[in-house]
């Protein structure tokens, strides 16, 4: 038990400074991979509270995620490779005040809600794998196929948008040098 | 014992695959090549581009070789032979080779250099064309064993091994395991003789031999997921379960190299149209192959 919550503060610390640094670099790649350790550390908070396939999903879905990430932000600043030094940080003032009011209301949802009494077992992985494949093709199927479907609508608007605009004579251009 | 055990196995493995393929390039047959090759990477000079970025540059060959211990660690070669059977196993060595392509990343990006840099970021496209064909596959081998755990899986098997259950996924799973370990000819972000050694090109001694390492022991981690996954496992006649793991493993890691001895490096375009376009539908196929195979066939 006191290993368990040892794991789960550092874990989280883990995230929170990972979180600090996506914030003090001065490069978007650097800043994604922040980003993407201080996931995985959630993922391993995750772990850490014995929920394994939540976890593991994390930890998997994070890594190509936030890569992913780390390139279309530096197709779209137009620095190759994220080498030119820039500020993470924007509309500073805004930014920190609504960042403390999150921070207030996420500490507050935590020591304000009736969690009810700490569980005392938990089932293996196996069982709880199973338990949720059932919760998502059952209850939570429409939930769930409706936020990916939001999901892939988002990526291909944003890679139409992405793409510029051909006209025909550029097109024949590219044809001709094929 | 038993994570000493499987370490041996795996560096081991590593070490026999080097002479194989120093076999197969030079014709001659040397085992201690390998050994004397490392010995000389750690005498050389281990030369820092000028300006890197230092954290990326030194984590990158290490977060290699950890992955794919990682992976392995969930893979078993006889059914006690197993550092941790996870009840996510299947999955965990999804997420555990994931983190290859934030290797190869830091790789590209860590030294500052143009050819790092486009072997880096060429990596990232070929992930985009092979991830759904690893994860593809190993949905239906799952669904087959009922289950996530990896000896669940080659248990499953006992009977009829996967390879003839569920071709198909075999095929997808093969081909993606070798985009995934960028062995030719799906070498893009090293590619010799064009990039200038891609993410390779500016490790030096030290660094470069952990980076080589790294790439054998992920080709071995992955041919013995192939192994676990559609060749059986350990089952097999007479001779004990850990052989035929080792066996198997080796000669799905030796094909690995033969085909891509034998076959020009693929465009990175070329590479994502084939695995979007004839790829994800054959690989949604092979589910729902198995998915009817395991209603209709008890």
């Amino acid at each position: 038990m006191y290993a368990q919550a040892f794991f789960v503060t550092v874990f989280g610390l883990a995230a929170i400074g990972f979180g600090v640094v996506v914030f003090r670099t001065s490069s978007m790649v650097r800043s994604a991979l922040a980003l993407l350790f201080s996931q995985t550390a959630v993922g391993c908070m995750f772990l850490a509270m014995q929920t394994e396939f939540l976890g593991v999903l994390q930890i998997m879905m994070m890594a190509t995620e936030m890569s992913i990430m780390a390139i279309f932000m530096v197709m779209f600043m137009m620095d190759p490779g994220g080498l030119g030094g820039m500020d993470m940080s924007h509309q500073k003032r805004f930014s920190i005040g609504a960042g403390g009011s999150a921070a207030v209301v996420a500490i507050a949802v935590a020591l304000l809600s009736n969690w009810g009494p700490a569980a005392e077992q938990v089932v293996d992985a196996e069982a709880q794998t199973r338990a949720l494949g059932m919760e998502l093709l059952g209850r939570s199927m429409m939930i769930f196929e409706t936020a990916g479907i939001t999901i892939l609508t988002a990526m291909i608007a944003a890679t139409a948008v992405a793409i510029p605009v051909q006209n025909l004579a550029s097109k024949d251009d590219k044809e001709a040098s094929e | 014992m038993t994570v000493a055990i499987v370490l041996l196995a795996l560096f081991g493995s590593a070490w026999l695959l080097a002479v194989i393929e120093g076999w197969m390039v030079t014709g001659r047959l040397s085992p201690a090549a390998p050994l004397f090759s490392g010995l000389a990477h750690l005498g050389r000079e281990s030369i820092l581009p000028r300006s890197p970025d230092r954290v990326f540059f030194e984590a990158a060959p290490v977060l290699l070789l950890v992955v794919a211990v990682l992976g392995m660690a969930v893979l078993p070669l006889a059914p006690d032979l197993i550092i941790a059977d996870l009840g996510t196993g299947a999955l965990f060595i999804n997420a555990a080779l994931a983190y290859v392509l934030v290797a190869v990343i830091m790789a590209g990006w860590g030294p500052d250099g143009a050819y790092a840099m486009i072997g880096g970021w060429r990596f990232l496209g070929q992930l985009i064309a092979y991830s759904m064909l690893i994860v593809m596959p190993i949905t239906a081998v799952a669904m087959r064993a009922e289950s996530l755990l990896n000896t669940a899986i080659v248990g499953s098997q006992a009977v009829l091994w996967n390879i003839v259950y569920q071709p198909l996924g075999f095929v997808l799973f093969f081909i993606a395991a070798m985009a995934l370990a960028f062995r030719a000819p799906f070498d893009l972000p090293t590619a010799e003789g064009e990039l200038g050694g891609g993410v390779d090109a500016e490790y030096t001694g030290v660094r470069l031999a952990v980076l080589r390492l790294a790439r054998l022991t992920l080709v071995v981690t992955l041919a013995s997921a192939t192994t676990v996954f559609y060749l059986g496992g350990w089952h097999g006649p007479l001779l004990p379960p850990w052989a035929w793991s080792l066996i198997k493993t080796l000669a799905v890691a030796v094909s690995m190299l033969l085909v891509g001895r034998y076959l020009p490096r693929i465009r990175e375009a070329d590479l994502m149209r084939w695995c979007w376009i004839l790829g994800i539908p054959l690989a949604l196929l092979n589910i729902i192959i198995v998915g009817l195979l395991i209603l209709v066939v008890p």
